[in-house]
């Protein structure tokens, strides 16, 4: 069922069992798990169906760290969310990524790889990826033409990537949610404030506000917050009429250890064996390409080397050629580019070697270059904060400082370093390092930038004191308020995390489902 | 045989390496074909200007032979330029020459060809 909000008499309560904030990939996705079940859910977005300036315009904030990207437009804000315009680049975070990692302060997750295992199994499906194959063995047996390098695997590995279409949820999932009976979506129904009970124990409702000046309630027994990992933060701090510091946030964690994966051009690859190896598993053809191969270490080598894990991709290039990062490369003008309707969209899940790309083998070129994806280490001075300036519907505004460690900039040295090792023993090429890449202690280059990925401002610990939720993702402190989303990353790995949030959201409904009944 | 096939069977044998013929072999990193003669050269006159004391023909020659492996050396087990520029890697005696990582081997072989084809 769905209902614009701006229709409701002002002052309307809504009630549910469950009431899920935020439609993107998250929050439908946990919405789609109930869809059939005698629970009502309520389903708030934000926005409408679609991309409207003027609800784009409450996530716009002050970027006081490091150089960083328009939040306005690096996430969406109508049903689908930034499923609306992300590329579809999915992967698994490693096992070594849910560790503790004694050379990363803050690291280690309450959960293990091998808890999200099922988790991921199901969120292929939601994502229209192939089957749950991460090994780049698997793909070479679907199409002989993935070949990865020979290198020594207690060295270097080739991570592989799927592809989604890129699922639209806003466009896939509509229909589904919509003709849910028991599943009922509100749009254009922002979450001002998360209403706590008297002893801070629980949360009694939420206040919704239209732009049209409507102020209505949702009650429910259990709350999901899937509101992306800057309005999480954002909502949580702002709720702050009973707690002054905001929910969730008795030992300010809330908005700290905001977390980017650092995509940024850094160096190339020259391949100089006598025979050209085919390098057909380490390249993408958007649209086309259903899985492909990026190097990175071994954990092994990440512990001797004491670096953050990171994976680079191979393009072929031209000598010297210095690159752009993804900053730069999409100005957030050229964004809407990517909004424009796929026919894809509509596509059925595609069958993962119905194109092998063995056919298609150019002149092979030796030369590429080399884009880094690297984790950010987890920083508490990295952080969300409200500002003193208000939006449209009188919320705080967000100010992001975006900050950066000695680890996250030796780490890409350490990588190269050790990458080019082992290519130059397996004999199959040489690798050069950008000049900042070599100069550890200078200032970050113009070059700097991220894959618009937000991650960890309210991250998953089993200790209160080191983290705003527990390993079901629910608040510290308060009975019935859940986070979904990679806010709740303590680490980010170097997959793109749209995976993984999805793997955690119906994870997180099966719990909802168990606490419910 | 390729131009890097030749390159990569330049064998470093007992007392080898004297001769020009040897010197113009061990001038040929694996690079070349890789790279270029214009970036080869370029990385070899880094190199000299890097370590003052490998900037003509007879020191870098010298530089290659010496740095042979120990068994080599010896006589008792020949080994090509290219075993010596993998087990360079293996031993981490690398160098960054103009951002790139290469085996010491190999950049003296750069700054070798720079000298001669300079």
């Amino acid at each position: 069922m769905h209902t614009d909000a701006r229709t409701l008499d002002n002052g309307s309560t809504i009630d549910g069992d469950l009431c899920i904030v935020g439609a993107g990939a998250a929050g439908i996705s946990i919405a789609l798990e109930w869809v059939g079940s005698p629970r009502k859910v309520v389903l708030l977005e934000g926005g409408g169906f679609a991309f409207e300036q003027v609800m784009q315009n409450l996530y716009r904030a002050a970027n006081v760290g490091l150089s960083y990207y328009p939040l306005d437009a690096a996430r969406l804000h109508y049903f689908g969310g930034t499923t609306g315009h992300w590329a579809g680049f999915c992967s698994t975070l490693d096992p070594l990524d849910f560790e503790k990692r004694p050379w990363v302060p803050n690291s280690g997750w309450p959960i293990a790889r091998a808890d999200l295992d099922r988790f991921y199994a199901r969120a292929q499906h939601l994502l229209d990826l192939g089957p749950y194959e991460y090994e780049a063995a698997q793909w070479m047996r679907r199409d002989p033409a993935l070949v990865p390098l020979p290198v020594d695997s207690r060295a270097v590995w080739t991570k592989m990537w799927q592809f989604s279409p890129p699922t639209r949820f806003g466009t896939k999932y509509r229909r589904s949610i919509v003709d849910a009976a028991n599943v009922h979506l509100y749009t254009h129904a922002n979450v001002c404030e998360l209403i706590p009970n008297e002893s801070i124990a629980a949360v009694e409702a939420v206040r919704v506000r239209t732009l049209e000046g409507g102020e209505h309630q949702v009650r429910a027994r259990q709350y999901v917050l899937a509101c992306g990992t800057v309005q999480n933060a954002r909502l949580l701090l702002a709720s702050n009429s009973r707690a002054s510091a905001g929910l969730g946030n008795t030992h300010d964690l809330v908005g700290r250890y905001f977390m980017e994966h650092l995509e940024m051009p850094t160096g190339q690859l020259v391949l100089t064996g006598a025979r050209v190896p085919s390098m057909t598993m380490y390249a993408i053809e958007f649209g086309k390409t259903k899985a492909r191969g990026e190097l990175a270490l071994s954990a092994d080598m990440q512990r001797r080397h004491e670096v953050l894990n990171a994976t680079v991709s191979l393009t072929p290039g031209a000598l010297g050629s210095e690159g752009m990062s993804t900053f730069q490369a999409f100005p957030p003008d050229s964004v809407a580019g990517f909004r424009a309707p796929r026919r894809a969209d509509a596509a059925a899940t595609p069958e993962p070697n119905d194109t092998p790309r063995a056919a298609a083998e150019p002149t092979r070129p030796r030369l590429f270059d080399l884009l880094t994806r690297q984790e950010q280490a987890p920083n508490p001075d990295s952080r969300v904060t409200l500002g003193s300036e208000r939006d449209a519907l009188g919320m705080p505004r967000v100010r992001l400082d975006w900050r950066l460690t000695a680890l996250d900039r030796r780490s890409f040295r350490g990588f190269y370093e050790a990458l080019g090792r082992e290519l130059g023993r397996a004999g199959l090429g040489r690798v050069r390092m950008h000049d900042w890449v070599l100069a550890t202690e200078s200032p970050w280059p113009a070059s700097l930038g991220g894959g618009w990925h937000h991650m960890g401002t309210a991250r998953m610990h089993t200790d209160p004191t080191r983290g705003v939720v527990d390993a079901s993702c629910r608040v510290h402190g308060l009975a019935n308020l859940y986070v979904a989303g990679a806010a709740v990353y303590p680490t980010a790995g170097c997959a793109n995390p749209t995976l993984t949030l999805v793997a955690l959201s119906l994870r997180l409904s099966d719990h909802l489902k168990q606490t419910l009944s | 045989m390729s131009a890097t096939g030749a390159v990569s069977t330049v064998v470093l044998a007992c007392g080898g390496g004297d001769s020009a013929s040897d010197r113009d072999s061990l001038a040929r990193p694996e690079l070349l074909v890789a790279l270029g003669a214009a970036a080869v050269r370029d990385l070899g006159r880094r190199y000299r200007e890097a370590v003052p004391g490998e900037r003509d023909a007879a020191s870098l020659q010298a530089a290659i032979l010496s740095s042979r492996p120990w068994a080599t050396r010896m006589g008792l087990r020949r080994a090509s330029v290219a075993e010596q520029v993998r087990g360079d890697f293996v031993e981490q005696r690398t160098i960054v020459v103009g951002g790139w990582l290469l085996s010491t081997t190999e950049a003296r072989q750069c700054a070798l060809y720079s000298v001669l084809h300079g």
